[in-house]
């Protein structure tokens, strides 16, 4: 049984459809990132699981309890659902120190007065914050404030923590640390976690599970490796990593592979067409074309336009039949012709 | 909050607030007092109000022309003066600031009296001018000055929302203009002024409908002449007719509301398009002042002539006045100042009452109208429901009835009210008047604090294991706490200030100063209304300093 399931899920603001039937399982003691860009309905699906908003369809469970079904008329109140929650501004109370802050969830279970000092402790030296029990939340950096709210909301061991983007407050250094002190403190304690971010790198590095939102619908669910390496649509493809999207004639699809025109050259790719995406587009990841010697099997003559200089690579600019193709390499290129490489297993042609 | 709790607050709140509204309403259509079983339904007082009353169509059109006349002086002087004090050089601006908002926090009816006493036929001023020309060059009784001091003394309210907004408008408008070969007038003029304007056209319509409302200066200004306005017409109309008529009172009553109420609705509707309009450029950072040159001076002259005439002047001449034994022509100050009105005044019980109540109606009773606004507004906190459009436009209520309305329409109440009755002579029916009068006010006071609250903090307490009830106590209220200490201070200065409210509701044992000041200055006891005045005044200073000290406080 998944830990949390959501079926058929829908809400809406005014007129305005933001969940248009979501259905998604998430695992026990699996790490789950909501993906997908603003507006996409991550955080409203997110605050919908902490009942922070009504859908007016579908349903909600955890551990096969409902704590929302609109058939059987079950919408639990927030407090009543036994999660923990962590907001994207941390939303520290300002006039109770970091202890009281960590505390108020064990008051509210009536939980005795030794109890309470012990597990605060724990749970605040959980997060490498034990001496600053007595500080204020304005006493404390920002990074010191994200681990405060994670104490908060792990300190009554829920069994399902929900994380509204974490990390986005935090600058790029400390961000990438926290990536991973997150996710080896959620595994540590094999509970749920259910993470949403619009940040992609972010998604591939916490998640054990990644679902791709659009337009309020679930676009792809997988592990990171699943979105990544074998994305289902065009949009799950464009939206990981960094691509060039050709326009292509399509020429023959055929055992799962497909051969396209690119300005009077044949490639070969794999045949991803999914029926929703009009055909007729070649997407290829820039660190996946490749710089070659000569003319071959699947290369394209190209013409050097320009070069950006990343630091540990350079990132070329061709023009191709029309098009502008974009690739790494760790070495310089000049003007004047060039082949590229397009290796079939990684050119996905929609 | 359970939602049969916040159900139970909005339905209470209306019931206070409709009412005194339904009985005067219902008075106004009948043709005795709706205590005599032997009144019956008719329009008849309606009729002889609106068709055969010369004296009410009098009142009506002087309050209009008054309205309109202080209108038209209070809005370019509030906005030039906006202008000055937050957008340019002005030497002094800080220390000029808070000192044009004081006007608002004296009682007018006190400014009349402090007008008269500096101004009038024999004022000290007066003596003194015609002594240096032989005459005096003015008349304090007309029309014309009633207008130019109800002009000058609403300053302050334009000031107020013209300055606010102003000071979110950014500078490099302003200075994009100054760029372009504009002078410092010109950017005023075409560019900072109007791009406040929602705010103004606000504000504008507020004066004209607080110059409806007008009591305390044409009460005393404007009776030597008989000249009357709405408000002080319901005033005499109580001893007009020998015997109190309730149903010409209702309707009066009535009318005034019909004009006020539509006021207030354009109001609502102006603010919201003010608020929209300055979220829009809400880019409040790094605002340089305006240099304006030589012309600092006289801009700083017209402030100053200004806060002379409209605060020092008439609050001087009356604090002066009640430590002098006698005034009038040819009489010396220095060998006849004394303490002799204030020794006075402890003699009479009913006065030093007056003080004592107006301490504990302003403290214990501001403290429990802030209670009461602050249960209704988390009430109405985070609830997307119809009950919170309908109590929007409930507010709306009070605010259209000025305080004497209130005030009468709560006496009636009282004494229409069986389980009420017991309570008329009491301080609770004037608290009650005062809460409801200032409903709509104190309910921004407080839910200016609420905004500030970012919902995640609530909602945190939620996800955590809290019901909305315990949201509120441990959340809600601890973070709004210092906010209702700031209200609590503001409305202590207004019921201090209060002196409309409790006139009809003015008996043994519910005496304030306010309503106090008025029936002693029908009895014509200068002497006294001076001292008392003093004293309200010395009140306001209390709870100002108090504000100033907790606003220091809250800065450090």
């Amino acid at each position: 049984m998944p830990k949390l399931a959501i079926e058929d899920l829908h809400l809406r603001y005014g007129a305005v459809e933001v969940l248009k039937g979501i259905d998604a399982q998430f695992e026990e003691g699996s790490v789950v990132c909501l993906l997908g860009r603003s507006g996409s309905g991550k955080t409203t699906l997110l605050r919908s699981i902490a009942g922070l908003e009504e859908p007016y369809r579908g349903a909600i469970r955890i551990d096969g309890r409902p704590v929302y079904d609109a058939g059987a008329k079950v919408n639990l109140p927030p407090e009543r659902r036994d999660l923990g929650f962590v907001f994207q501004s941390y939303a520290l109370w300002p006039h109770k120190t970091v202890f009281e802050n960590v505390a108020y969830g064990l008051r509210l279970r009536g939980q005795g007065k030794a109890d309470i000092t012990r597990r605060v402790q724990e749970s605040l030296d959980g997060v490498g914050l034990g001496a600053l029990g007595a500080r204020y939340p304005s006493q404390l950096s920002g990074g010191q404030q994200q681990r405060v709210a994670i104490a908060r909301a792990l300190v009554y061991e829920p069994p399902v923590i929900l994380l509204d983007e974490p990390l986005s407050n935090l600058d790029a250094k400390l961000r990438e640390e926290a990536r991973i002190w997150i996710r080896s403190l959620i595994k540590r304690r094999g509970i749920t976690a259910v993470f949403v971010t619009h940040d992609q790198a972010e998604a591939l590095a916490i998640a054990d599970q990644v679902v791709l939102l659009d337009g309020g619908k679930l676009v792809q669910s997988g592990t990171p490796e699943d979105l990544y390496e074998r994305p289902a649509t065009l949009f799950a493809s464009e939206f990981m990593g960094t691509n060039n999207t050709l326009s292509v004639g399509v020429a023959e699809r055929r055992d799962g592979r497909a051969l396209v025109d690119l300005g009077g050259h044949r490639l070969w790719g794999v045949d991803r067409a999914d029926g929703g995406t009009p055909a007729g587009k070649g997407v290829i990841r820039l660190e996946a074309v490749r710089l070659a010697e000569g003319a071959g099997e699947n290369r394209l003559p190209a013409e050097y336009e320009t070069s950006i200089y990343l630091g540990n690579q350079f990132e070329h600019l061709f023009r191709c039949g029309g098009q502008t193709v974009r690739v790494l390499s760790d070495r310089r290129a000049g003007p004047g012709p060039h082949w590229l490489e397009c290796p079939p297993d990684r050119l996905w042609v929609f | 909050m359970p939602r049969s709790f916040r159900i139970a607050v909005v339905l209470a709140t209306a019931l206070m607030i409709l009412a005194p509204v339904g009985l005067v309403v219902y008075q106004s259509f009948l043709s005795g007092p709706f205590f005599q079983p032997s009144s019956t339904f008719t329009t008849q007082a309606y009729a002889f109000v609106l068709f055969e009353e010369d004296d009410f169509r009098e009142a009506f059109v002087n309050s209009a022309i008054i309205a309109a006349g202080m209108t038209a002086i209070a809005v370019p002087l509030g906005c030039i003066m906006a202008f000055l004090l937050v957008r340019t050089d002005l030497p002094g601006r800080r220390l000029i600031e808070p000192l044009v908002l004081v006007p608002m926090f004296v009682s007018s009816v006190v400014l009349a009296f402090g007008f008269v006493v500096a101004l009038g036929p024999v004022g000290i001023v007066s003596v003194w001018a015609k002594g240096l020309v032989g005459t005096i060059p003015w008349y304090l009784y007309s029309k014309t000055a009633l207008i130019v001091i109800a002009g000058l003394t609403h300053v302050p309210h334009v000031f107020l929302y013209a300055s606010s907004a102003l000071r979110s408008l950014g500078s490099d408008v302003e200075e994009a203009a100054r760029s372009s070969g504009a002078g410092p007038f010109r950017v005023a003029l075409t560019v900072s002024l109007p791009m406040i304007m929602p705010s103004i056209l606000y504000a504008t319509v507020l004066v004209f409908f607080l110059g409806f409302e007008l009591f305390g200066l044409p009460l005393v200004l404007g009776d030597p002449e008989r000249i009357l306005v709405l408000a002080t017409y319901l005033y005499k109309l109580t001893n007009k007719l020998g015997t109190p008529s309730y149903d010409l009172m209702a309707v009066v009553v009535v009318s005034i509301i019909l004009v006020t109420l539509p006021l207030v609705y354009t109001q609502r509707k102006l603010l919201a398009a003010a608020n929209r309009y300055v979220a829009v450029k809400g880019k409040a950072s790094a605002q340089r002042p305006l240099a304006i040159g030589a012309w600092r001076w006289p801009a700083v002259g017209l402030i100053v002539a200004w806060l002379g005439f409209t605060v020092v002047i008439p609050v001087s001449a009356l604090v002066l006045r009640s430590f002098l034994s006698t005034w009038g022509e040819g009489v010396a100050i220095w060998p006849n100042l004394t303490l002799a009105h204030f020794r006075e005044l402890m003699g009479y019980p009913n006065l030093v009452r007056g003080i004592v109540n107006t301490l504990l109606i302003a403290s214990v009773g501001g403290a429990l109208s802030v209670g009461f606004y602050a249960l209704v507004n988390l009430a109405l906190h985070r609830w997307r429901s119809r009950w919170t459009a309908l109590m929007d436009y409930l507010v709306l209520v009070p605010r259209a009835m000025p305080g004497l309305i209130a005030g009468l329409a709560m006496f009636w109440l009282f004494l229409f009210t069986p389980v009420l009755q017991p309570f008329r002579q009491t301080l609770f029916s004037l608290w009650l008047a005062y809460t409801l009068v200032w409903l709509a006010y104190g309910m921004r006071l407080v839910s200016a604090s609420l905004l500030q609250i970012g919902p995640e903090l609530e909602e945190a307490g939620r996800v955590v294991g809290a019901r909305p009830a315990q949201v509120s106590r441990d959340v809600t209220l601890p973070l709004i706490k210092a906010g209702l200490v700031g209200s609590w201070v503001l409305i202590f200065v207004t019921f201090v200030r209060e002196y409309s409210t409790g006139v009809y509701l003015l008996s043994p044992g519910t005496e304030v100063i306010g309503s106090l000041l008025v029936s002693l200055w029908g009895t014509g006891a200068v002497d006294l209304v001076t001292a008392l005045s003093t004293v309200n005044l010395v009140l306001i200073l209390v709870g100002l300093a108090l504000m100033f000290a907790l606003g220091n406080k809250r800065h450090a």
